[in-house]
């Protein structure tokens, strides 16, 4: 015959059990979801492997682009023209936005300035570029109000 | 069980984590970030990054900061000065609460946040793969009753259920695990993007108490980023005369730059910042071209970080403590990576601050710990320990082999092959260390002992295999056999992480300290085992090739070899080399010789079969070298 103090051990046992299991089908859990994560993140890595570079690259390439078109010199268009090959064939465009409607999705907008249309870009002061479709730097532009209103900068 | 998130919902941005397989990890947003500005446009329902760049175009909808106005009346003293900068529309509602008006419509600072929340939860969502309902979320120390309540709410309207609104000091508390240290009494320095709080936290009933907090609700990195444009500008203006800051587009050129460069300053001693065309001058594109030091940047923000000690001191008196009974400090927020800032917290409480865990990620961190406590899962989760330092054996030369190196998460095991050093060594020790030195006699010895009984043969030939284990409670066992006989021999070391603190810190520095001097005893020493072990193989080369090769070469290579016996014990690194490579060079003559005469030959190859006398070796160790003198080939046996 099982005596009291037994069956509050037993009791006990039973409830350990319960919670090492309960730990231990969450570890697992943990576990798998992190191994489903690896491969997700192994194949968004080896995709954007090159992301952080270019991201540093960009304010380069924004000063030679700038210099280009300043300085007007044939073999300096042709070595940034290069260059822009190069960031085409990793899957780098440039974000259009020239006359588009403002968004903040793509753009940052540095300044209102008084336009035509409403909300819409009149200039690009630094261009934003996408990488795979997905927004990797986002182009700063003026933006464009009928009717001016006072507006604190930043 | 479903998972709890911690979030420290703050004024500048936010951050979200939670406990995943026991230990807290910052979860990135949707645009790959580990903070999401607390910026929200209520209207068109956008969040973080994207309604941060639309701040300029539509200042009115764009809502930051609404931290500020959390759970407050619209009579506040603090809301009348917050009024008058904020650009969006605050007006007094119900009960004369604060409420934002944006487009026409009214919103309560709990909806605005609520928005913030909403796309913390998602953002968790997509990560974990499984819906989230409940969080833990952080408010400042000095929030009130109903600033908490606002939090709470915010958290209700995002479809959140709040299981706990927890102090942010209290938070980076937890994420340092500073109440199982037992840490009394900690002080939590806090500097944001905006503001600057101080807490005073002691400890009682396993509970951290907010003893006194202070700080300056309109001081953060900012300010300090504002402080280097300005600087920039003027030392443009004064060598151009032109103000960057009237240009828009060249006022945002240098911020970016600004901001770059107060980040490489935290690591680097000096930067450039080089900003080609940023203008038009009279004559042409101007560029701004200048060097920062990291001492001229300290100077120029000096006076910032020295506003944050008063409020210490403030807080101090008002928690009745002397800075001397402060046991822990925390670091939290962006700006305390600044050296400066380090190093004037450490001045002041004379204590090296807790800053290893990220200060943007830390309160969330805190959070995570917290929302792991009450789903139980870190309550009396199995705490893996990790080897404080590393564990190796003693190798030829007194050299310290590592096996499982510091800071590796426990139960772990790793083997490896080991060797005899000399000919016809029956039986190796195993000498097990604990320490970062290269050098085994450096570092403290476990346990020792000898494992015999192998079979004699050539120095090199044998494996006995070494294997450390450790287990979950720190026991560290050491077995090492012989692979051809499959003699075996152990030894059982209990409390192999236990060394206390100190001891720790003691020798971790010690090991920075001789580490120049350490590496190139560690190189002499490799460098005087392979000379032994070039001498070993010269003078088994002659004894195989000594019909084969004329008197010269034999001449030659003797000699070699007993200069470089002669300088075994003494030679500096260098002359250890050289002489090795002299060697090793009429070595090859033996070769071309005896390829040569092998055709004329052909019936003299069979050297390695020859039977000859076996040495008795009796238990010689490893580190010993081997009787050179003496040299017998001796036959492998498996």
């Amino acid at each position: 015959m099982k005596s009291k103090h037994d069956a509050v051990k037993v009791n006990q046992t039973t409830q350990e059990n319960v919670e090492w299991k309960d730990k231990y089908l969450r570890a697992l859990a943990d576990y798998q979801n992190l191994e489903k994560r690896i491969s997700e993140t192994r194949s968004h890595d080896v995709k954007f492997a090159a992301r952080n570079l270019i991201v540093m690259l960009l304010p380069a390439i924004d000063d030679l682009e700038k210099a280009a078109i300043l300085l007007k010199n044939e073999g300096l268009n042709l070595a940034v023209r290069k260059l822009e090959e190069v960031l085409k064939r990793e899957q780098v465009e440039k974000i259009e936005v020239l006359g588009n409607k403002y968004d903040p999705h793509t753009m940052e907008c540095v300044e209102v300035v008084e336009g035509q249309e409403d909300d819409k870009v009149t200039e690009e002061i630094r261009p934003g570029y996408k990488m795979f479709g997905q927004v990797i730097r986002a182009t700063q532009v003026k933006v464009g109000r009928k009717k001016l209103e006072k507006v604190l900068p930043r | 069980m479903a998972k709890i998130i911690g979030i420290d919902l703050g004024t500048t941005n936010s951050c979200v984590a939670v406990m995943e397989g026991g230990s807290p990890k910052v979860i990135h947003s949707a645009e790959g970030r580990n903070v999401i500005p607390s910026v929200v446009d209520p209207i068109k329902r956008i969040v973080g990054d994207v309604a941060k760049r639309q701040m300029v175009i539509n200042p009115k909808s764009t809502v930051f900061s609404v931290k500020r106005l959390m759970g407050r009346k619209f009579s506040d003293k603090s809301v009348e000065i917050d009024a008058k900068w904020l650009p969006y529309s605050i007006k007094s509602g119900r009960d004369n609460m604060v409420t934002v008006e944006v487009g026409g419509k009214t919103f309560t600072p709990q909806e605005i946040s609520a928005q913030i929340l909403q796309k913390i939860k998602s953002d968790a969502e997509n990560y974990l793969g499984e819906k989230v309902v409940e969080a833990v979320i952080t408010v400042p120390a000095y929030f009130d009753d109903s600033q908490r309540q606002a939090t709470k709410q915010a958290g209700e309207i995002a479809g959140l259920i709040v299981k706990r609104i927890l102090n942010e000091p209290t938070a980076a508390a937890l994420a340092y695990g500073l109440d199982k240290k037992h840490a009394h009494t900690v002080a939590v320095y806090d500097l944001g993007g905006g503001t600057f709080d101080i807490s005073i936290l002691e400890l009682g009933e396993g509970v951290y108490e907010v003893k006194a907090t202070n700080g300056d609700t309109h001081l953060g990195g900012d300010d300090f980023d504002k402080k280097i444009i300005d600087f920039l500008a003027d030392e443009f203006k004064k060598e151009n005369g032109v103000d960057l800051r009237k240009d828009v587009q060249a006022l945002q050129r240098l911020r970016d730059a600004s901001e770059k460069a107060k980040i490489e300053l935290s690591s680097s001693l000096e930067t450039e910042i080089n900003l080609p065309f940023i203008t038009q001058g009279k004559e042409g594109p101007l560029h701004l071209v200048m060097k920062l030091t990291r001492a001229k940047l300290e100077s120029i923000i000096e006076d910032l970080i020295k506003k944050t000690i008063t409020p210490v001191e403030a807080c101090l008196k008002d928690a009745k403590i002397t800075k001397d009974k402060i046991d822990e400090i925390v670091l939290v927020g962006g700006m305390t990576r600044m050296p400066k800032v380090i190093e004037v917290v450490q001045n002041f409480f004379g204590k090296e601050p807790n800053r290893s865990v990220n200060p943007d990620e830390v309160v969330a961190v805190g959070a995570a710990v917290q929302a792991g406590v009450l789903t139980g899962e870190v309550k009396d989760v199995v705490l893996l320990d990790v080897t404080p330092l590393t564990l190796g054996v003693e190798t030829l030369g007194g050299v310290m082999t590592a096996l499982i190196t510091r800071n590796t998460t426990v139960p772990t095991s790793k083997s490896e092959i080991f060797s005899t050093a000399a000919d016809n060594q029956t039986s190796v020790e195993i000498n097990v260390l604990q320490g970062e030195r290269p050098m085994a006699a450096d570092n403290k010895s476990l346990g020792r002992f000898i494992l015999d009984g192998i079979p004699p043969a050539p120095r090199g030939i044998p494996q006995v295999e070494v294997m450390f284990d450790i287990d979950a409670s720190g026991i560290l066992n050491v077995h090492a056999k012989d692979k051809a006989t499959g003699r075996s021999q152990s030894i059982k070391i209990t409390g192999s992480t236990g060394l206390s603190k100190e001891e720790i810190e003691k020798m971790t520095k010690e090991a920075e300290a001789h580490a120049s001097e350490d590496s190139s005893k560690k190189e002499k020493i490799e460098a005087r085992n392979k000379a032994d072990n070039m001498v070993y193989v010269a003078e088994k080369s002659l004894q195989d090739a000594k019909d084969k090769v004329t008197d010269d070469i034999k001449k030659e290579v003797e000699e070699k070899i007993s200069a470089l016996k002669s300088i075994l014990e003494t030679g500096t690194k260098e002359d250890l080399e050289a002489k090795t490579k002299d060697l090793s060079d009429s070595l090859q003559k033996i070769g071309q010789a005896m390829y040569q005469k092998q055709p004329s030959q052909p019936a003299d190859q069979a050297s390695g079969s020859k039977e000859e006398k076996v040495e008795e070796a009796n238990g010689e160790k490893k580190k010993e070298k081997g009787k050179k003198e003496d040299v017998q080939e001796g036959e492998v046996v498996s």
